[in-house]
């Protein structure tokens, strides 16, 4: 037994907070996913992914060969730590790229789709930004019920449907897509491929969808004869359930280890604000922090038992969904105790990002406006106990 | 970072857990915890010879020198099993602050006797508040003569009824502050003056009432300094602290694995109740709890196990197997229904000593209050680079 990060895990850790300290502004501070939303909160953010890149950490988890560091599990660990403690933006690429893009390609890709989109990924390229097609009008928790076709006809694929909550479309350059490429199989989840569709085809249109607080993160696109080369197929043709596991795996692993850093962030703002107003000398704060800070523990050293089992070459079949289900309930908590601390003021915009009446750059708002959406994408909360459930506890299906 | 326990200690869980399960099941329990003594003096006796009291206690005082995470592995296997015994109280309230604070004359007769013999010992600390602030320590030792004369009530205390020796917690001089001037004394249970009382709890766990009237103690039976004995309070916080953590984790464990397969079992409407959504979530999130519960209480345990304990991390535990205990019996038996409502389930057993454990070594607003004060001191991360 051994809770201690190795002098190499560390240094990387010192190293990063460097980057932080010269890079980003002292007051810098955005939200989840809201690097989508403006222009200029957008460029800056690829502007940081150019530089990571040039660190090596951008898709420090890929091996050498295709831009990575071949990092370990808990210097991955450590990164996301990092990045979510100082919120650095650019880490993403979008949304899916440097995540399960990449390594998805590495398992299922083929020499040509490896040679042609991870190095723009790798490199921190606007060309190397992805965004994922996943969830369909009647295709959310029940993701293998989706409609998009997509039907061969020579060379190419026609692609028909819809996508929906596609996060970061507007700012994509590629679509990482789930189609049905058989509609005659007996079981749904039978005769789905993924496909690589260039945002700018022909017949492909995405229309924003703002969210109830006024930012633009996700989208809708729609797919109207699009043609897309069949050799951007992923792995096997129909093969796509199986691939899709290990894509989500990839997306779920390292969830909780940036979620951790993040809410270690507004614990420390929220304790150092109560301070500065006295509120620290009331009882029911000093219990509610307190409450804060041993949730928030919980999650680190869940999400390190997970990074564990990964580190010894083990895949965690349920691990993830806990964590992640646990943090999609922390963050509930956190963000609520902490819009009580700020009390009226919590009720600021965060869009108006100049306001004199904002406390603490909005932080606080942006997670309690925000966290909704996180808990709702990668699979719901209830979806991940359901995940549980059947894989840890060995029950059946309760859906 | 390693999350696994080595092979050696991997081997002291199973034998604990063969042990417990043979010779202390369900039925066993319930007899104890309906006995006069609480606990099987047979029972002690072979766990003595196995060497379970000395695994903690180094080899020149006839124990076999073992890691703290040795002996943590042993009080989660006895939360898990509910085993009625003064194994916390001698080894955990008792031996490890005379490991550390106890003169080499103390520690060769006191250590060896518990190491080979099982010689039993209880903490009285505790007084009428029953919280462990160190102002609460109202307890008079007056120095008369050679000797020191102590007056006044302890709560709570386990296995009064069967300890030989206590170490109790008084007030030798009024200083300053609340923690200067408190003393630990050894005192042997037979010594005039000492009244027991059994407190009725829920638990039928041995909690007494200790009075003492004019008990007389020779000035040599002081552990550690006099007036100074707050430290070894703080140092008995931290690692016996951890132990009870380990004690609950266990227990909650245990709470965990029967509402599972109780779910599985129970049918209605035809299906499983573990089928239904309803059931099957909050059996997650009390497996989540669990998980949690049991990881914080073994970082804690580790740092203490390399000689840096982190207070933080210990009130984190604490607090959070006060909540996560609670939280997964009462979860746990909503899920059983009517039945778990009646003494013929094992998981109302557990449910009963959680409500005892909770208060053992600090309630959460207790651990609560430790933390806050911790983290208002520190300065944050994003203001240190």
């Amino acid at each position: 037994m051994d809770f201690q990060f190795s002098e190499k895990e560390e240094k990387l850790r010192k190293e990063i907070q460097e980057f932080v300290k010269n890079e980003l502004p002292a007051d810098h501070c955005t939200g989840m996913l809201e690097d989508e939303h403006l222009d200029e909160d957008w460029e800056f953010a690829m502007s940081i992914s150019k530089k990571l890149s040039q660190k090596g950490w951008l898709t420090m988890s890929w091996p050498k060969e295709y831009g990575g560091m071949d990092a370990s599990q808990f210097e991955q660990l450590v990164y996301a730590e990092e990045v979510g403690y100082w919120g650095i933006p650019g880490t993403t690429m979008g949304i899916s790229g440097v995540g399960w893009v990449g390594p998805s390609l590495i398992i299922f890709g083929s020499e040509e789709q490896k040679k042609k989109y991870m190095p723009l990924i790798a490199s921190g390229d606007p060309d190397g930004v992805w965004c994922t097609g996943y969830s369909e009008p009647d295709a959310g928790s029940d993701f293998a019920n989706i409609r998009t076709t997509a039907r061969r006809e020579g060379d190419e694929y026609i692609i028909n449907g819809q996508k929906v909550w596609t996060s970061a479309a507007h700012r994509s350059r590629w679509c990482w897509l789930a189609v049905k490429t058989d509609t005659n199989v007996k079981k749904k989840h039978h005769g789905i491929s993924i496909i690589i569709v260039d945002m700018k085809s022909k017949g492909l249109t995405v229309r924003p969808i703002l969210n109830y607080v006024g930012y633009h993160i996700f989208n809708e696109i729609f797919f109207d004869d699009v043609r897309v080369p069949a050799e951007n197929i992923v792995g096997k043709e129909n093969n796509g359930w199986y691939q899709l596991m290990h894509s989500l795996a990839f997306e779920r692993g390292s969830v909780a280890a940036g979620a951790f850093g993040a809410n270690k962030r507004i614990l420390d703002e929220l304790v150092q604000y109560s301070k500065e107003t006295g509120q620290i000398k009331n009882p029911y704060i000093r219990q509610s922090l307190a409450d804060l800070a041993i949730e928030i523990e919980t999650l680190k050293i869940l999400s390190y038992q997970t990074i564990f089992l990964m580190s010894k070459g083990t895949i965690p079949i349920y691990e993830p969904s806990r964590d992640k289900a646990f943090n999609d309930f922390l963050m509930d908590k956190l963000s609520s105790i902490g819009t009580g601390i700020l009390g009226a003021y919590s009720q600021i915009d965060p869009l108006d990002k100049n306001s004199k009446w904002s406390k603490l750059q909005s932080r606080i708002e942006k997670l309690y406006w925000g966290f909704l959406g996180i808990a709702i994408a990668a699979g719901t909360t209830y979806n991940q106990k359901n995940i549980v459930g059947q894989f840890a506890l060995q029950q059946p299906k309760s859906y | 970072m390693d999350f696994e326990f080595s092979k050696d200690q991997d081997m002291i869980r199973e034998t604990v857990k063969k042990f417990l399960e043979n010779e202390c099941p369900k039925d066993k329990v319930r007899e104890l915890m309906n006995s006069e003594t609480g606990h099987d003096p047979e029972m002690w006796k072979k766990m003595t010879e196995m060497g379970w009291m000395g695994i903690y206690i180094p080899e020149e005082y006839g124990g076999t020198g073992g890691e703290y995470l040795d002996l943590m592995i042993i009080l989660e296997e006895m939360g898990r099993n509910l085993f009625p015994a003064p194994f916390f109280s001698t080894i955990a309230l008792c031996s490890i602050p005379i490991i550390k604070f106890g003169t080499a004359e103390q520690k060769k007769t006191i250590l060896s006797r518990i190491a080979m013999e099982g010689e039993i010992w209880t903490l009285a600390l505790t007084e009428l508040s029953s919280s462990y602030g160190a102002s609460e320590i109202e307890m008079e030792a007056s120095l008369e003569g050679d000797e020191y004369v102590l007056n006044g009530t302890k709560m709570f205390v386990p296995y009064a009824n069967v300890t030989d020796n206590f170490l109790v917690v008084a007030r030798t001089s009024n200083k300053e502050t609340a923690e200067d001037g408190i003393t630990i004394f050894i005192v042997d249970a037979k010594s005039p003056g000492i009244n027991l009382t059994m407190i009725p709890t829920t638990a039928h766990n041995m909690r007494f009432e200790v009075k003492f009237n004019n008990v007389k103690v020779p000035q040599s039976n002081i552990l550690g300094e006099k007036d100074k004995g707050w430290n070894i309070i703080e140092y008995i916080l931290q690692y016996a602290t951890i132990l009870k953590c380990a004690e609950m984790s266990g227990g909650a464990e245990a709470v965990l694995e029967l509402s599972n397969n109780f779910s599985k079992e129970r049918i209605q409407f035809d299906k499983p109740i573990g089928s239904f959504q309803a059931v099957q979530h909050k059996l997650v999130d009390m497996l989540t709890e669990s998980d949690g519960l049991k990881f914080l209480t073994y970082e804690a345990a580790w740092k203490i196990n390399i000689g840096s304990p982190s207070n933080m991390l210990i009130s984190m535990a604490k607090a959070k197997a006060n909540n996560a205990y609670q939280r997964l019996c009462i979860e746990g038996i909503q899920i059983y229904g009517a039945i778990g409502f009646t003494d013929e389930m094992d998981i109302g057993l557990y449910h009963l000593q959680s409500k005892s454990l909770e208060f053992d070594l600090g309630s959460t607003e207790f651990h609560r209050e430790k933390i806050i004060n911790e983290l208002e001191n520190q300065k944050p991360l994003f203001l240190s680079i």
